[in-house]
Parts: C-alpha cells; structure tokens; sequence
C-alpha cells in the first residue's frame, strides 16, 4: 500500500535491514496510520490566512528492524517569514505530555509539514526536532494535500542527513525512504465507511446501517463483478476478444474453489446452529422485555 | 460505584458553567449576515435534530477504542451546532481513570482537559465541549458511569450533550457503528431525585428501553479528505502496461475489501457468553432486592403487629380508666429501610438485551451468507 506517487528514484540506504537496533540508526521506512494523516489534513484545513504551510509532531513507534510507525499527529504552533523561524516549544512539550498521559507508548518519533518543497527552514525544524527525540533519528512527512493545481495528492517520508565538511543546521539532505500507509484490519470499516461518505452527495451518509445493509452492499458489487467476469468469458468464447491465458488462470483459481465444506450435511447442521442461536437471542430479548414490564406491576 | 461517582464529579468539575446569553446582543446580530440569523441561535432554542460526525472523529475514536481493548475507551468530543445539528469536529481521549488514588487523579484529569482545551484553541481547532464518547464491545454499553456523565453533562452543557457510542466488534466484523444518544427527560427526572423505586418508575414509565433516546447521526467528510481518500482508493496507472491485470488493482493504497463477506462467526461463542454473565449478574440483583423486599416487609409487619399490641392494650387501659399509653414511638422503635434503586437491574435488564439484540443480528447476516455461499457453490 504505497502512498507515493510512482517515481524513478531508488530509495538510497546504507544499511542492510536486520541489524541490530543502535540509538541513532537511520530509519528504513515508515508507516502511517490513517489517523495520523486525517489530522494533518483537518489542520492544514483549520490554517490561518497568513500559514502558507502548518507543522506537527508525529507520534508513533519505533521497532528494531528501523522501521517507524507513525501512529498519531498533533499540530504545532509555527511562524515563518523571510528572516527567520519560530516554533512554539512550549506548546510542543505541553501537547506531547498531554498525549504521553492517554497513550504512554507513543513517543516524538518526526515531524510533518503539508506542501511538498523542502527548505532551509525544513533543514533548520528538523534539527530542532532531532534534538527533541536523541538519541534517535527522527523523520519528515511532507504531505502534498494535492490542492495546487497539477500536483496530486501524496505523502513522502524523508531522513535527514548532515552534508558539508562543517555540518550546519540549516544544511541537510533530505533522503527519501519508502512510505506505506497501515493500519489494523479491524479499522478497515471504519476507513470504508469513510471512502462510501467521501463518493456521496453532499459527503454526509446516513448513520447507522445495519450490518444487512452492509452486507447487501459487498453482496452486490460480488454480483457485478462475477457479471463483469462473465461478459468477458463470453465475449471471449464468442471470438470478439482475445483471450488472456493470466487472466483465465486466475479465474480458475479464483472461482474453482473447493466446496467440500459445504456439504450438504455440514450446511445443513450449521444451519441449525444459527437459527438456534437465532431463536435463543429473540428469547432472551422478550425475556428481558417481560421482565422490565412486570418490574413496574406492583402486588396490590 | 464509587468510581462511577468520582468520575463524574470529575468532569462536573471540569466543565465551564453553562455559557449566559451575551447581554449585548446588537453588535452581535451585525457579524450574523442575514441569510444566517435563522440558523444561528444565541440561546440555544433551536432543539438538535441530528448529530453530524467529522471523519477525523470517526477515525480517532476507532484508533483510541482499539489501542485501549480491554479497558474501555473514552473521550470528549468538540464541535458546535448549526440549525438543529450538531457538528462535531475534533475529540481527544481522557486518560483512564484509577479509582485508587481519587483526588489526585481527579484534579490531574481536570489539568488534563484544561490543558488540551487550550492547546486545540490555538490552532484553531474548536474547543467547545459538545459530549462524549465511549467504546463498548457486541452492543452493550449501559453502565451506571455512563447515565451518570450524561446526567452531568446535559445539565452543563449548552443543548444537554450527547454520548456517542462506539461498538467495536461491530467494526471489526466490517460494519464500522456510530450511535448517538441521549437521556430521556423522566428518566432525568428520576435521576434527579434520585428516587427509582417501584411507584418511582411507574410514575416515570421506565423501563431500559426508555432510559436513553437516539439521536441519528451522519458522517461527512470535508472536501480535502474526501478527495484524499479517493486518490488513495483510485488505482493508480500499472507501472508497466501490459502487465498482469489482478496487479494492476492491488497498486491502490486502500483496495476494497470484502471482510464482511466472511462466513466466521467466531464473535458467536463470546457473544453468548456475555449474555449469561448479563444474566446471572441480573439473577443476583433480583436476589438482592427481593431480600431487601422481604427484609421490608417483615419490619412492616413488626412495626405493625406492635401498634395493633399497643391499641388494644390502651383500649384495655381506657377501660380500667388509665391513660393510654403512646402510640407514635412505632417510629423509632422501627427502622423501616427504604425501597432498594431499581436502576441496576434496569440498566442490567438494558445490557442483556443489547447483547441479544447483537447475537440476533450476527446469526440473521450469518444465515444470508451461508445461503449466498450455498448457491454460489451450486450444492
């Protein structure tokens, strides 16, 4: 699940992955948790006029393998004008031991800003947080919002990297490192039930749906696409299309599936295990009702 | 219980007092354009009709329920209300509360909330307190903390407040659930008097079921994450064309899933194990109170049975023509407990039934997947 646009460039590394974690070993890649990039985009939506871009912290994981999870974000108070930077310390330090308290676990693992043009200032912010989070490496998350024309919508993951004979803070390379966006399966719905909002008119959907609902949904576009699939078998039986030896493969992988399991003996003893629990549930349900009604009949 | 208590007394504690109306209404009235003065209401007159939720809530409150699995999960949440709905866009988690140590977490919680108040506020973010949510698991979430937070806030809070509930093995069975609710006024009434014996709520007409009211509730997403999200679902161009056509669909950052077509019904054993544990916590309050019961009843009929003893012992006195002894000590010679709260068993008998109702719609969407693999396999 790759968040950037593809490019050409290859992801320079200096590390074998599988060593051993040293304090201060670069970051190999990142992942994002979807949480983290809404709230980057909710700030960036919340900027003053004068912001022409906002900073945060990114909060998340480190594991052994060099790889960082960013797991959550906050923003940042920053100002930035011709002659210099300024980023709210206190404000920082306040926001992290709030979020420290609920979600101990998490820790300043890098910072993000929204537009994709590294800087001097990029240099100089980055230092900065790389001071806060020693003896480890932070890393940067630009995040293109994708509201300039011409450009789409993107994330980028990058490690600082000291350049010159004298390092200097305001000099640094940004490296590029790979970038995936993850999260639990268990979101997966909360995250679908955003894309379905994200398609609908006005962006509002109705709430909450059954979980028949849903299922009629997942049901139907299985229907379409078995009906898509099946147009084209036909237009290929017919001759109007040439035939995809990959593509006939994978659909009698994907459709010759065993069916053992679903012999009629095992179906059908399945089937009364769910309407026992079926009738158990409306059971229990009229039970309680009956029960809530008599707990008002008094014995006089 | 008394963690129920505390907590509660913690957020009274925290919450501004209700906001006065600004006297000076008129310059006011002059930011307001005309086309807005219907819908925005100063004194909060207009009566919330639905409850709108941002995206980036809904996706806090999914990571911060899951992150905290185990121990329940909640927060506040923020936002404002426009013509009858109310917008709710930002929440933050509340740390969870110890009842060990009461006083010093209670004042560190309200530090905490102060705090973050103020932090959200200088990004721009909104910093009026709307409700709260809370995670629960298989449909179940009636608790005497809850109703108790929900009392406090819709006395507080401009529009009383809501609690949205967050169901998590609902989500991860792929059916992603949001409910809003509030307390229904007599069962706010009741709460206030905190009087919820028999004749109580009888007067009230309460049962679990009318303890709560639901409010529906819409999620929207604004325009920048809309458009997010849809480049992350759009495939993106194969890298090589001519390339393998299953591929090609597998580049998107967020593919679709079918998760919900899965024929598991593994939440099934712990579902029914939640209800006989609903049942027999319920079986031990009904043993509670009927012992209360009888314990009253047998003090009324001592207290009785001595004032029938001392009536017809001062009749026999009036007529050897002695004065009749007293009759009012019964009172004190008597403690006549009072009636035990009705209220846990009633959020008992609420729990039990949540939990059925969930049982009954994992087995009604089971039975439609087991018909729709039947077919399909052509058995």
């Amino acid at each position: 699940m790759s968040l950037t646009v593809e490019s050409s460039a290859v992801y320079v590394q200096n590390t074998a992955p599988g060593f051993i974690s040293t304090p201060g070993r670069a970051p190999t890649s990142v992942t994002v948790h979807p949480v983290a990039l809404f709230s980057i985009l909710d700030h960036y939506l919340r900027r003053t006029e004068s912001q022409e871009r906002v900073i945060g912290t990114l909060l998340g994981k480190r594991s052994d393998n060099g790889e960082v999870e960013v797991r959550s974000s906050f923003a940042v108070l920053h100002s930035e004008t011709e002659e210099q930077v300024a980023v709210d310390m206190d404000y920082l330090k306040t926001m992290y031991d709030l979020h420290h308290k609920v979600n101990p676990k998490e820790v300043i693992v890098g910072w993000y800003s929204t537009g994709s043009n590294l800087n001097t200032y990029s240099a100089l912010i980055h230092d900065f947080y790389s001071q806060e989070a020693t003896p480890h490496q932070v890393v940067h998350l630009a995040v293109n919002t994708g509201v300039v024309e011409g450009e789409k919508a993107c994330v980028k993951a990058y490690i600082g990297s000291p350049v010159g004979v004298y390092p200097k803070p305001e000099n640094c390379v940004f490296v590029p490192i790979p970038c995936e966006l993850r999260f639990n399966e268990t979101e997966r719905s909360g995250l679908d039930l955003l894309t379905t909002t994200a398609t609908a008119p006005n962006s509002t959907t109705p709430h909450p749906v059954t979980d028949l609902e849903v299922l009629e949904q997942s049901l139907k576009s299985v229907a379409d696409m078995l009906d898509r699939v099946l147009s084209y078998v036909q237009s290929v039986l017919a001759g109007e299309v040439k035939g995809d030896a990959v593509v006939g493969r994978y659909l009698m992988d994907t459709l010759g599936a065993s069916t053992e399991d679903l012999e009629k003996k095992g179906f059908n003893s399945s089937l009364q295990d769910t309407l026992m629990v079926s009738y158990l549930a409306s059971l229990v349900r009229s039970q309680a009702e009956v029960s809530a009604r008599l707990a008002l009949v008094t014995s006089t | 219980m008394a963690a129920a208590t505390s907590m509660a007394a913690t957020i009274a504690a925290s919450l501004p007092a209700p906001s006065t109306a600004p006297a000076p209404a008129a310059p006011t009235y002059e930011a307001i354009p005309a086309s807005m003065s219907k819908v925005i209401d100063l004194e909060g007159e207009i009566p919330l009709q639905c409850v709108q939720l941002d995206g980036l809530v809904v996706s806090k409150i999914i990571k911060h329920s899951r992150d905290a699995q185990g121990s329940s999960a909640h927060g506040l949440v923020l936002g404002l209300d426009l013509d009858g709905t109310l917008e709710v866009s930002n929440s933050f988690p509340m740390p969870n509360h110890s009842p060990d140590d009461d006083d010093k977490s209670t004042k560190g919680i309200v530090r905490y909330q102060a705090s973050m108040l103020r932090s959200l506020k200088d990004v721009q973010a909104d910093d009026s307190i709307v409700g709260f949510y809370q995670a629960m698991m298989l449909g179940s979430f009636l608790n005497q903390t809850l109703v108790e937070t929900q009392a406090i806030h819709q006395e507080k809070l401009r529009h009383g407040g809501v609690v949205i509930v967050h169901d998590l093995s609902q989500t991860a069975r792929g059916n992603a659930s949001f409910r809003a609710f509030r307390l229904t006024r007599a069962f706010l009434d009741a709460l206030k008097r905190n009087n919820f014996s028999t004749s109580s709520l009888i007067d009230h007409r309460l049962t679990f079921s009318s303890i709560l009211e639901e409010l529906p509730v819409k999620v929207r997403t604004n325009a920048l994450m809309g458009s997010f999200l849809q480049t992350l679902t759009e495939p993106s161009a194969p890298p090589v064309v001519g390339d393998h056509p299953s591929a090609a669909t597998s580049t998107a950052a967020l593919p679709p899933s079918f998760s919900t077509l899965n024929l598991g019904t593994a939440s099934v054993s712990r579902n029914l194990e939640h209800i006989i544990e609903a049942v027999d916590a319920y079986k031990t309050e009904e043993g509670n109170l009927a012992y209360l019961h009888r314990q009253i009843a047998r003090e009324k009929q001592k207290a009785e049975g001595y004032v029938t003893k001392r009536k017809e012992e001062n009749a026999a006195r009036v007529a050897q023509g002695l004065a009749p002894l007293p009759e009012e000590d019964v009172n004190r010679l008597f403690k006549i407990p009072p009636e035990p709260s009705r209220l846990e068993s009633m959020l008992l008998l609420g729990r039990i039934d949540a939990y059925s109702k969930a049982l009954a719609e994992t087995s009604s969407t089971g039975l439609v997947k087991m018909y729709a693999a039947k077919t399909n396999s052509g058995v």
